[in-house]
């Protein structure tokens, strides 16, 4: 997913934080086989490469992950849309579990969602194996914190100034939660694209989301990237978010 | 030019010398940069009231620049002035205008009211020109490259070897400041051992100029042929090799390279790309790079130590064991954690990305405010060492000092550009030829 990931977990000795984290690896190897749109045999780029003529039929995860963002898509008034085009050309058969695209030039594209879905999985597999504390940081952008800090009541993070280092812009305490931060940086700027205009977001701006589900957290940090304030109230009522925070830089 | 500008600019050579710390005739001046050792401020005082008399040839863009910085010294005058292309004397003529003009240096030379010449016209003419003054009894700056050929290049040398009057060549990066101080911090070991070299000299720009006639085209773009100059590598590598060696305090035995015209197809006859590898005995590489149809790179001459890095054009070092910035976000959680802190760590922000290049600390070479040259300008840059050259040549003119290493060190960069042209027209790596090594000279 071309980032880095740090878990830091507490309360497991060696061997189980051990094959707690061979396991990890293991998921996101295989995350990777499903999203990776630059690797020529992953089954986001088999449909990017046939849907275009005929329906493909998806794989069980894959139907649930389509069907996914298609909510996505209504709940977040066309904003969110994997196709960073026009997502109602994504058409999905529920019987068959097909897709087919009913336009040219539109192709599958998870960045902006493939990192939520990566921490739901994984917040999955680490309470399965009974870590209660833990912190886990997926390149910065997605962050799960579980249980608390060893000498704190939650874990605390701070968001940085992308364009000054030195400057902390909030401090968020997370407590079973996720938090998701988007934004422009002053080497990447650009890559968040409003899809019904297909013009990117220039502006120097971060957004943060913390919720319960790591999913909505990361979906949401984007949109609010590009959204105007009629639509971030109109979204904000379709999501259950615990703090929703925009800094202007 | 009044007289409070030019006690102003007198006073700079002096102040130069202050600001790199030496103390009149100190150690430290003769052991790392012998050249400066007759510009003290003491010197300085003995030559108060005399002026060196200098006579240009050659009043083009770089005589006029060159021009410039002799009316603003005050132990120097301009007395003669000559060139064979009327518009550029006429100009020059109206900057000096009790200067005697000229047309054939020959008869210039024959003026006994001229201690020291500047020479600044194309290469070929260095060494012809260069031999004539010193034969008329002239002290001679001429510009870089010091000569056309190896031959030539030897027979200046060793008419020097023979002379008792100076010699100087722009070899400018001797007297600036950022360069002599950086030396003096990789001498000193603060990167460590010298583990490669790396310079380049990027433009975007096509090395010509408006030919008001064509008959005038090779006179006036005299840099793209090669009877006039030898490209690339005498007019910008000559600096920049010249330094490498400096900081190796070697000189390679051996070069490979090519060279080609990849874009500027006109007619010129030298490359407007060249790529080279030098190599010294002890497997030292410098790996040089002009191109001139794409700037993105600039101008740099790179000092690779196994403890730092020493960028001596833009006048900025780095030191390895700084690398890396500062400590992921899950690191500082782990040292918090290791000191049973609770306090918020600094992860969030948007998504990392993969760098192929590790961060460093930039530390400035000199402190203060300082000039750092694009190496855009055909002319020549601001405050490059060129004036502080300049006015040493013409104190030398009233001393009759010579400058220690300044010829030695415009020779063996003039025939390492010439190695690399051969290494490129050839196709094969050229060896330091033994008949044109000099005592100078350490290859091991």
């Amino acid at each position: 997913m071309g980032t880095r990931f740090d878990i830091l977990i507490i309360d497991q000795n060696r061997l189980k934080s051990q094959e707690i984290w061979n396991d990890i690896v293991f998921e996101l190897r295989r995350l990777d086989q499903i999203f990776n749109r630059f690797d020529s045999t992953s089954e986001t780029s088999k449909i990017n490469c046939e849907a275009i003529t005929d329906p493909v039929h998806v794989s069980p995860e894959m139907w649930f992950i389509l069907r996914s963002c298609q909510i996505y898509y209504t709940r977040t008034l066309g904003l969110f849309d994997i196709t960073l085009n026009d997502f109602s050309k994504v058409l999905l058969d529920e019987k068959a579990h097909t897709v087919i695209f009913s336009k040219k030039d539109i192709s599958l594209d998870f960045g902006g969602y493939a990192k939520g879905y990566a921490l739901l999985k994984i917040k999955d597999l680490i309470y399965q194996a009974g870590v209660q504390h833990c912190f886990v940081d997926f390149g910065n952008s997605s962050i799960l914190g579980i249980g608390h800090h060893p000498h704190g009541d939650s874990w605390k993070v701070s968001i940085e100034n992308p364009y000054d280092q030195n400057e902390i812009l909030d401090e968020i305490s997370l407590k079973d939660q996720a938090l998701s931060v988007s934004g422009n940086t002053p080497s990447y700027t650009g890559h968040i694209v409003r899809p019904t205009s297909v013009e990117s977001v220039k502006a120097h701006k971060v957004v943060s989301i913390t919720s319960d589900d790591p999913l909505d957290a990361e979906v949401l940090s984007t949109v609010f990237m590009m959204t105007n304030d009629m639509e971030k109230k109109r979204i904000t009522e379709n999501f259950k978010v615990q703090n929703i925070a925009e800094y202007s830089l | 030019m009044s007289k409070r500008k030019s006690k102003q600019v007198d006073t700079s050579l002096r102040q130069f010398i202050k600001d790199l710390g030496y103390v009149s005739g100190g150690a430290a001046l003769l052991a790392t940069t012998p050249w400066l050792q007759s510009f003290t401020p003491d010197k300085a005082k003995e030559i108060k009231k005399e002026k060196a008399r200098i006579g240009f040839i050659g009043t083009g863009s770089r005589g006029t620049y060159n021009i410039h910085a002799i009316l603003s010294l005050q132990h120097a005058e301009i007395v003669a002035l000559c060139d064979i292309y009327p518009p550029n004397l006429k100009e020059a003529s109206g900057l000096c205008p009790n200067a005697k003009t000229y047309t054939d240096y020959r008869k210039m030379l024959e003026s006994p009211d001229i201690d020291g010449v500047i020479i600044s016209t194309p290469l070929y003419l260095h060494a012809p020109m260069t031999l004539d003054a010193l034969n008329a009894g002239k002290h001679v700056y001429c510009e870089k490259a010091m000569a056309l050929t190896m031959e030539q290049c030897k027979a200046v040398y060793d008419a020097y070897q023979e002379t008792d009057k100076v010699l100087y060549f722009c070899v400018q990066r001797m007297f600036d400041k950022k360069y002599i101080k950086g030396m003096q911090m990789i001498h000193s070991g603060l990167i460590g051992d010298i583990v490669g070299e790396r310079c380049y000299w990027f433009r975007n720009h096509d090395w010509r100029r408006p030919v008001p006639s064509p008959e005038l085209e090779r006179q006036i773009n005299w840099r793209l042929y090669r009877d006039y100059s030898a490209g690339l590598m005498t007019e910008l590598a000559s600096h920049q090799l010249e330094v490498c060696c400096w900081a190796m305090q070697m000189v390679p035995e051996s070069v490979v390279g090519t060279g080609d015209i990849v874009y500027w197809k006109d007619g010129r006859e030298v490359y407007d790309s060249v790529s080279l590898v030098y190599h010294y005995s002890n497997g030292v590489k410098i790996n040089y790079e002009s191109l001139i149809s794409n700037k993105f790179n600039g101008m740099e001459d790179q000092i690779l130590g196994n403890k730092g890095t020493m960028n001596l054009a833009t006048g900025i070092y780095y030191l390895e064991d700084e690398a890396g910035g500062k400590k992921s976000g899950i690191e500082q959680l782990i040292g918090q954690i290791g000191n049973k802190l609770y306090a918020s760590v600094p992860a969030a922000g948007p998504s990392w990305r993969p760098e192929t290049k590790e961060k460093y600390i930039a530390h400035n070479i000199l402190e203060g405010e300082f000039h750092v040259n694009d190496g855009l300008s055909m002319i020549g840059a601001l405050k490059d060492g060129s004036d502080e050259i300049l006015s040493a040549f013409c104190q030398a003119c009233i001393t009759g000092e010579k400058g220690k290493n300044i010829v030695e060190e415009a020779y063996l960069a003039t025939m390492l550009c010439h190695m690399g042209n051969q290494a490129m027209a050839e196709q094969k790596k050229i060896t330091f030829p033994e008949e044109y090594k000099i005592p100078y000279m350490k290859f091991s």
